[in-house]
């Protein structure tokens, strides 16, 4: 077991330094030479010169992502933003907040939702709830996100006038003011999330309903919710808990949009504004950060699946 | 206990057949193709009718996309402009027409080009096992990158074109490929008419052209139906946050979508009828899918 973790961490400490080559690339290719941005347009070949020697420009790939790196698991140093000339780390922790909000909240209202939905859809497959469930999982990946948040705000804010159609209101400012806020973009985001886990929920419960220890359950006479929820859930739980963890990916890129959709003032805006003024050292810090937690949150799902299902040694 | 009672209990348990089977109705033709794969006749027919509207869209009506008249800014849909005009008077029923292209073309691009240098990676993978572990790793890293932030970054770095946004989100696209495919070659490997051939002492490249790429086809076609779907997504995703085609180059689902969203409030039909679009494209090629993955695996149809 402790192997197993060690091994796992050190391939996940891999990874990370795959995505953080792949990220230091791209500003180290990224077109513009910032020794001439920061010398200006009046300085001569020479002065542009003794500035990028002056920052280390001229110093060899490897050298430079070593150092950039290092500089990374050090001291939390993501580089300075070219356009305000703040530290990249002190603009993610700015901006955090709203976009941490709304992804945890629809990560557990989409648990709550999809995982019933999907359980019940296999209990009574073929009926009408099961067909209602994958209607909505087929729809869940063909409208887009944005799509979503524009139907809801128009129908739940425009036309009912209930919720406020744009905004956010930090929770140290009271948590109805900051539900109320997240309510929409929640609903919107979580759709297609709700779509996937439903949809996976269902496709393992059927597998395991099938069973016969499933069977022996039914026949000495234990309960349905308990057949459902303690048999048969049980031992469904390992590709439920899997698409959660690969399904962040989506979370993480369809918050970027909703946030658009509902002027809310998060991590999205700021890679907007950085996409537009092609702030590249504020992109790949963006990049890299959404990635590690993605990696981090993969690797406690494969640490999870030993305690879900006791068969699982390693 | 008694045996009869109890298998009689048990759901799913074949029936006693009747003496005589009653004759079974075998449909033919076109009748036949759609009761037996509904989902793929409905989400083929839609995609007819939407590349019949990409292809012809400057003779069904349309002026000119592009055409900007101040005079005739933010018109509600009317029998002139059965969708409305946009802030800058451009018709956005010929917009929405002419963005059929952009979305058909860069959904149907991405998922050829990924499904082919998926195939030849995942091939390289399954078949060389020292370069194995390097790519997988390689995939893993793009893998680990929430798609959409990956095609950000590389559009970044470029020039906006359609070509650019193509060779974006295949990027982003390539790992999911690779992996299946690389799967489908591993548990090829172990059949016994791949061990037949090895025997036989027929040569790796003649193997793979033979027994293994033939078997890979059926997935990676599923597969590639579901990258067309997703690539279209990410392309207005792409387009509406401004890191896709601009509307200056041509007129996108997205950046019609992009255009809208400051006047949303007051002119919805902006945004509605480019997202009407947008969804109704996505769902036709996600049934297809369905269908195809349906017919293609009929165990899989039961279950998911």
């Amino acid at each position: 077991m402790l192997t197993y973790i060690v091994r796992r961490l050190l391939s996940t400490v891999m990874v990370m330094a795959i995505v953080a080559l792949f990220v230091f690339s791209l500003l180290y290719i990224a077109p513009g030479d910032p020794a001439a941005v920061i010398a200006g347009e009046q300085a001569s070949p020479e002065d542009v010169e003794k500035i990028r020697t002056a920052l280390g420009l001229d110093r060899p790939f490897v050298v430079r992502f070593t150092e950039w790196a290092w500089q990374i698991v050090r001291y939390q140093n993501l580089g300075t933003s070219m356009f305000t000339g703040l530290p990249v780390t002190e603009l993610i922790v700015q901006r955090i907040e709203p976009t941490l909000s709304l992804a945890v909240l629809t990560l557990i209202v989409a648990i709550v939702i999809a995982v019933p939905m999907g359980i019940v859809a296999a209990w009574q497959a073929g009926g009408w709830i099961d067909r209602f469930v994958m209607a909505f999982a087929v729809a869940g990946f063909s409208v887009p996100v944005f799509v979503v948040g524009y139907l809801l705000s128009y129908f739940f804010a425009l036309y009912l006038e209930w919720l406020p159609t744009q905004g956010y209101t930090p929770i140290s400012r009271g948590l109805w003011p900051w539900l109320e806020n997240l309510i929409l973009p929640t609903i919107a985001l979580g759709f297609v999330y709700i779509a996937l886990i439903a949809r996976i929920t269902r496709a393992t419960m059927l597998e395991v309903l099938s069973q016969d220890y499933v069977r022996t359950a039914k026949a000495k006479g234990v309960g349905q919710g308990s057949i459902l929820f303690l048999h048969a859930l049980k031992n469904a739980a390992v590709p439920i808990v899997t698409v959660i963890g690969i399904g962040v990916a989506l979370l993480i890129g369809g918050a970027v949009v909703t946030e658009s959709v509902f002027a809310i003032p998060g991590l999205g805006r700021l890679t907007i504004d950085a996409i537009v003024r092609r702030d590249y050292p504020v992109i790949q810090g963006i990049v890299l950060m959404f990635s590690f937690v993605y990696v981090i949150v993969n690797l406690c799902v494969d640490l999870a699946y030993t305690a879900l299902d006791p068969r699982i040694r390693y | 206990m008694q045996e009869s009672a109890a298998t009689s209990q048990v759901p799913g348990a074949a029936a006693p057949l009747p003496d005589i089977l009653p004759p079974v109705k075998v449909r033919r033709g076109l009748s036949g193709f759609i009761y037996r794969h509904p989902s793929m006749a409905i989400g083929g027919f839609l995609l007819l009718i939407l590349i019949f509207i990409a292809v012809f869209a400057p003779l069904l009506g349309t002026g000119d996309p592009n055409a900007i008249a101040p005079a005739r800014r933010n018109r509600e849909p009317s029998a002139e402009f059965w969708f409305g005009t946009d802030p800058f008077g451009k018709d956005i029923y010929a917009r929405v027409l002419y963005g059929a292209r952009i979305s058909l073309i860069i959904g149907f691009s991405v998922a050829l080009l990924a499904s082919i240098a998926g195939l030849a990676i995942g091939l390289v993978s399954g078949f060389i096992r020292w370069l194995d572990g390097i790519i997988m790793r390689i995939m893993d890293g793009l893998m680990s990158i929430p798609s959409i932030l990956l095609a950000v970054a590389l559009m970044a770095l470029t020039r906006a074109s359609v070509e650019n946004v193509i060779i974006a989100i295949t990027v982003a696209e390539i790992p999911r490929v690779s992996r299946l495919v690389r799967g489908v070659v591993l548990s090829l490997r172990e059949q016994p008419y791949v061990d037949a051939a090895i025997a036989a002492g027929t040569r790796t490249p003649l193997i793979i052209l033979r027994h293994i790429l033939p078997n890979t086809i059926a997935p990676v076609t599923v597969q590639a139906t579901y990258i067309c779907a997703s690539a279209m997504i990410t392309e207005a995703i792409l387009s509406f946050i401004g890191a896709g085609v601009p509307p200056t180059i041509a007129p996108s689902w997205g950046n019609i979508m992009a255009d809208g969203r400051a006047l949303w409030e007051v002119k919805p039909y902006i945004i509605f009828f480019p997202a009407v679009f947008l969804s109704l494209t996505v769902l036709a090629v996600n049934l297809l899918g369905d269908g195809l993955r349906d017919a293609v695996d009929p165990r899989m149809a039961k279950r998911l």
